[in-house]
């Protein structure tokens, strides 16, 4: 017979065995719950980029200097698109005699594609609209207030005579911190008509497009493609500004260690079933192997009857994942309202792949161990026992996990931090259930008959009781890093944007204005004050070589490189920046030197060494990199990618960026000030700031919903964990009835054996969340001096230990009920 | 351990440890009722050795779980030790198992997790006994087994792990000790071994032994037997 009808007819013939079923169930668990949390976090991550979307307008676009050729738009109808044509330029507004320069946004009435266009009328109601119909035009309120109008009366703007119809509240502006400034947003038809956009002009075209995501991709394959115009570049969701990327790349962070920790916790259910088998099977392998069956055909078969179980128990937790992550999307879909994103099938399939290989790393080596028991061992049994050179088959599951958590963290950096910490968390497991169980034997003697019993047990049972106190642990760990850790690290995340971050920013200080314009702020009452110089350039050759000849093959690098860069200077390395290769620049350096950021170093493939060289107004500078920093961008403090040496940066024509804090409601004063320094553009970063939290509660929520399934995964799994135990217990529970047990003695000494169990795994769990949280909360998410909270830690593990009691005592209910007679019969 | 002060309704045989009067046991399986004993009476008397032999299939396990209490009859009165073991729930049962009865089977049935010490200090402790280690050491010493307390049932041979399972029986001093098969899994001479153990506990402890055995020979050294076929009692030899 072939070897795998003999797989199958063994399957079929031991699919009563209930560890074969535990291990079938975990499978499917492991699969659903890995696929339902990566199909949704994918999804979430899908929506968190559509919501970005919303940001910029669109789904994607493109922005040139000129106008742009017909075909774009041509080709968004052809993917069934939906388009919106803008352009952005400066210009000066006249009223009342009064002059303002405001930038301006010409935008179709499709604007804005995505996203809300907030206004506000004369009577003060807030409504949701679309770009103005020509002759009339909406104003921020800095606008208003710098030029001392209100809605509903005329300016002129561009040569022609404007009604202001609403107050501009919000808009979808791109999240560019550096394009804000006081705005307008007017028709498009009456800025074409004006000659606004004519050859010459500094205006910046924008073609915004939304859709189906099909649609979106199919356009952005052509644009990439297709020849954009000189100085043309695509705006995407992904390129929105770092602050907004790093807020996404925590959240994606958060989700996969979601996912992960469901992963891990299955494998541990799957290796004690496993296990449970492999036990089982010893008997009859012995006497396979007696009867003359070769070691690598019992291997097979072994293998072949795994596979018969795996492979359509994978498929029902893809089906399962699909589903579930499809209902789930459903309901939680309110939270990205308008977002069309499709149901991912890669990451289902994938988890499916990753359950399969949790399944292998898992339950392979009590198997593989199983094949190796010799013929003799059918004449005893303590021959199977242990087989010394197979001891180190038990670095597989730790293999797999840490190349699942490699998989999932994305950084080898991370991955050996977190297989450390669950490493110790094991360990410390471990000894702690040790010392405990050593100390119930101290105890025994003089305790209460019932709880000398279940001491007694657990104290003897010990292997397993290691092991399951270490299992329950890390499940619990799992269970309070998701349910009380995490929340904790989004509140700790929210909170870090501080009160009195910058919150104003001034643009295009000239030099000379520096001294009074910091005396005009002291007056005003504004702290935090920080200057900083600003170059603008492009880069221009990296090691000689023209960034055009450089056949970039990242599409952020190229984009990176087409795009105007900022430059800057400071004596001292700035705060949130730290060294990470070479020296900070010396006084002065004989060649100009420059430090960038990890990502530049990433992106272009730079070390120490390399020359860069910029485009600066006429000239040029040749800076070699000379360090290389990392920089936390979640900060909300002005950074930059590159800074060069002050000695021969200060030479570069260049103005200054000034941040300052300004408590709210001091809006006229500024416009007075904006007023004096009419070169001077400011910026009220509260309002983006704003958006930041909105978008951070959004992630959170979303995450929320990913939680509530890992944390239903990971109780269905410490269920089956639990199961383990149950056969043995039974034939125990049989024994100890007929030696004339009472169902009170075993009930107490379970009860007894099941609450130290989980408070051994409660407590370690405890500390080992509480560790895991710090750090993840200060290495990772660099939430500074974050402490999880304590007692609710303590509480759950408490809730855990009596769960863990209740668990295990409602799995003993019915083994209590054991009829002894069972014994008499089980030969 | 106090005498029996039995409340025997009239019958001759006053001082009968196990009285078993008329008892039936049935089941009904997928074929219908099964009929497993039918009327079956015996009486064992205090300090006794009583043999049940019989056919394999012809119920001599299942009197035995009705003897000590394991199982209810269908029909009749089992009374142990005095006590009506119908009139019983299983919790009473249980507590007079634990008093009165020890077991010695086949296959052992000693925990595979527990050394043997450990093994044989379970009744003890069900007891709630202050010193099970030291009676249990005591107990395995006294069937030879003193140096391998530490021991494993995995790493004791067959006749070991049966002689644990003998001082497990007895080490909270029962006054009647059930076997079903206790050499069964034996070779003569370790089965010889196993049963000379047995005897002496009912010759100088006065432990009456309920044997249930294919062995001839072993039957022969009992006091009395009964033997069974197909659920009834054929004749009861002196
Ligand atoms: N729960 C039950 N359901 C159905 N039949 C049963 C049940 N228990 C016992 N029997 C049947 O009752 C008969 C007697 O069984 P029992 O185990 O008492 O025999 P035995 O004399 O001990 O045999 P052996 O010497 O082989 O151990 C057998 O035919 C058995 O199949
Ligand atoms: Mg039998």
């Amino acid at each position: 017979m072939r070897l795998w009808q003999l797989a199958l007819r063994n399957l079929r013939r031991e699919w009563h065995l209930p560890e074969l079923r535990t291990l079938g169930a975990s499978l499917v668990l492991a699969v659903t719950a890995l696929g339902v949390v990566a199909t949704l976090s994918t999804r979430i991550e899908h929506g968190v980029l559509a919501s970005a979307a919303e940001l910029i307008g669109g789904d994607v676009g493109v922005a040139s200097p000129q106008n742009l050729p017909a075909e774009f738009t041509e080709q968004a109808t052809t993917h069934g698109l939906s388009a919106s044509r803008s352009a952005g330029f400066p210009s000066v507004a006249f009223a009342h005699g009064q002059s303002q320069l405001l930038d301006v946004l010409a935008a179709d009435s499709a604007y804005p594609l995505r996203g809300t266009l907030e206004l506000l009328d004369a009577q003060g109601h807030s409504r949701i609209g679309h770009a103005p119909p020509p002759g009339q035009v909406y104003l921020d309120h800095r606008a208003l207030v710098a030029l001392n109008l209100k809605v509903g009366q005329p300016l002129q703007l561009g040569g022609r005579p404007l009604t202001i119809a609403a107050e501009l509240v919000r808009e979808p502006d791109g999240g560019e911190l550096f394009a804000l400034a006081p705005r307008a947003l007017m028709s498009l038809t009456d800025a074409e008509q004006a000659g606004l956009l004519g050859v010459g002009s500094r205006a910046r075209h924008r073609l915004l497009l939304a859709g189906e995501p099909a649609g979106v991709r199919g356009w952005r394959t052509w644009a990439q493609g297709a020849k954009l115009p000189q100085g043309a570049e695509l705006i995407t969701p992904e390129q929105t500004q770092e602050r907004m990327r790093a807020a996404f790349d925590r959240a994606g962070a958060f989700l996969r260690l979601t996912a992960l920790l469901s992963a891990l916790l299955s494998g541990v259910a799957i290796a004690l079933a496993a296990r449970r088998y492999a036990r089982r099977k010893t008997q009859e392998v012995a006497l396979l192997r007696a009867l003359g069956t070769s070691r690598r055909r019992v291997l097979g078969l072994l293998a072949g009857t795994l596979a018969a179980l795996a492979l359509p128990a994978a498929a029902l937790g893809t089906v399962l994942a699909l589903a579930l992550a499809q209902a789930a999307w459903v309901l939680a879909s309110s939270l990205f309202a308008g977002v069309p994103t499709e149901l991912p099938l890669a990451p289902a399939f994938a988890a499916a792949a990753m359950g399969l290989a949790v399944l292998a790393g898992f339950a392979l080596p009590p198997l593989a161990m199983l094949a190796e028991v010799p013929p003799v061992a059918v004449f005893r049994a303590s021959l199977a026992r242990r087989v010394r050179r197979f001891d180190l088959l038990y670095l597989l599951p730790a293999l797999v996990a840490v190349l699942l958590i490699w998989s999932q963290s994305g950084s080898a950096r991370m991955a050996v931090m977190l297989a450390a910490c669950l490493t110790l968390v094991a360990a410390a497991a471990a000894t702690l259930s040790a010392l405990l169980l050593w100390l119930a034997r101290r105890v025994a003697p003089g305790a209460h008959p019932a709880l000398r019993l279940g001491l007694a047990a657990l104290a003897r049972r010990r292997g397993m009781s290691l092991v399951q106190a270490t299992a329950l642990s890390l499940g619990l760990v799992a269970l309070l890093l998701l349910a009380v850790v995490a929340p904790a690290l989004l509140e700790g995340w929210r909170r870090e944007l501080p009160a009195d971050t910058p919150n104003w920013f001034a643009l295009n200080l000239q030099t000379d204005q520096r001294a009074d314009f910091e005396q005009a702020l002291a007056r005003l009452g504004a702290g935090k004050l920080n200057m900083l110089p600003l170059a603008v350039g492009k880069l221009a050759a990296i090691n000689g070589t023209p960034v055009d000849q450089l056949h970039l093959q990242d599409q952020r690098a190229q984009e990176t490189a087409d795009r105007q860069l900022r430059l800057s200077w400071a004596d001292a390395l700035p705060e949130s920046n730290q060294i990470v290769a070479g020296r900070w620049p010396g006084e002065h350096p004989a060649q100009a030197e420059a430090s960038i950021d990890t990502s530049w170093r990433d992106l272009f493939h730079l070390k120490l060494g390399d020359t860069l060289r910029f485009e600066v107004g006429e000239g040029t500078l040749d800076a070699k990199v000379t360090s290389i920093r990392r920089v936390d961008w979640s900060s909300f403090r002005v950074n930059f990618f590159l800074l060069v040496d002050p000695a021969h940066a200060s030479e570069l024509p260049h103005t200054w960026l000034t941040s300052f804090y300004l408590p709210r409601g001091h809006a006229e004063q500024l416009a007075q000030l904006s007023r004096d320094y009419p070169n001077l553009s400011l910026i009220d970063v509260d309002a983006l700031l704003d958006r930041v939290r909105e978008i951070v509660d959004r992630i959170g929520n979303a995450v929320r919903w990913v939680l509530g399934f890992s944390l239903l995964a990971g109780a269905l799994v410490l269920a089956a964990a639990l199961a383990a135990s149950a056969q043995e217990r039974r034939h125990e529970a049989a024994l100890l009835r007929t030696l004339g047990a009472r169902r009170g003695q075993l009930a107490a000494a379970a009860a007894c054996e099941f609450a130290l169990l989980g408070l051994v795994a409660g407590l370690t769990a405890a500390v080992g969340a509480a560790g895991t949280g710090i750090w993840l909360g200060r290495a990772v998410f660099r939430i500074e001096g974050f402490v999880p909270p304590l007692w609710p830690l303590v509480l759950a593990a408490g809730g855990a230990a009596l769960a863990v009691m209740l668990l295990g005592l409602a799995g003993t209910r019915r083994i209590v009920r054991t009829p002894p007679m069972r014994l008499l019969r089980e030969g | 351990m106090s005498g029996s002060s039995p409340d025997s309704d009239g019958t001759q045989h006053e001082d009968a440890l196990l009285d078993v009067r008329d008892v039936s046991k049935s089941v009904s399986g997928p074929e219908g009722r099964l009929d497993i004993l039918s009327g079956v009476s015996l009486q064992v008397r205090a300090g006794e050795s009583f043999a049940i032999v019989g056919a394999s299939g012809s119920g001599k396990t299942t009197l035995l779980g009705l003897l000590a209490g394991l199982d209810t009859p269908s029909g009749g009165s089992v009374r142990l030790g005095g006590h009506a073991l119908e009139s019983l729930d299983e919790e009473a049962r249980a507590d007079l198992r634990r008093r009165l009865v020890g077991f010695v089977f086949q296959s052992f049935h000693l925990l595979p997790a527990l050394t043997a010490e450990e093994n044989v200090m379970l009744p003890l402790e069900l007891e709630g006994s202050n010193d099970a280690r030291t009676r249990a050491r005591a107990a395995l010493a006294s069937v030879g087994l003193g140096a391998r307390q530490r021991h494993y049932p995995a790493q004791l041979s067959g006749g070991e792990q049966q002689r644990v399972a003998i001082a497990r029986a007895f080490v909270h001093g029962p006054r009647l000790l059930f076997a079903d098969e206790p050499t069964g899994n034996l070779d003569q001479r370790t089965g010889h071994h196993v049963s000379d153990l047995l005897f002496a506990l009912n010759r100088d402890h006065h432990t009456t032994l309920v044997l249930v055995t294919h062995d001839s020979r072993l039957a022969e050294r009992c006091h009395r037997r009964v033997e069974l076929q197909e659920g009834r009692l054929l004749a009861s030899v002196a």
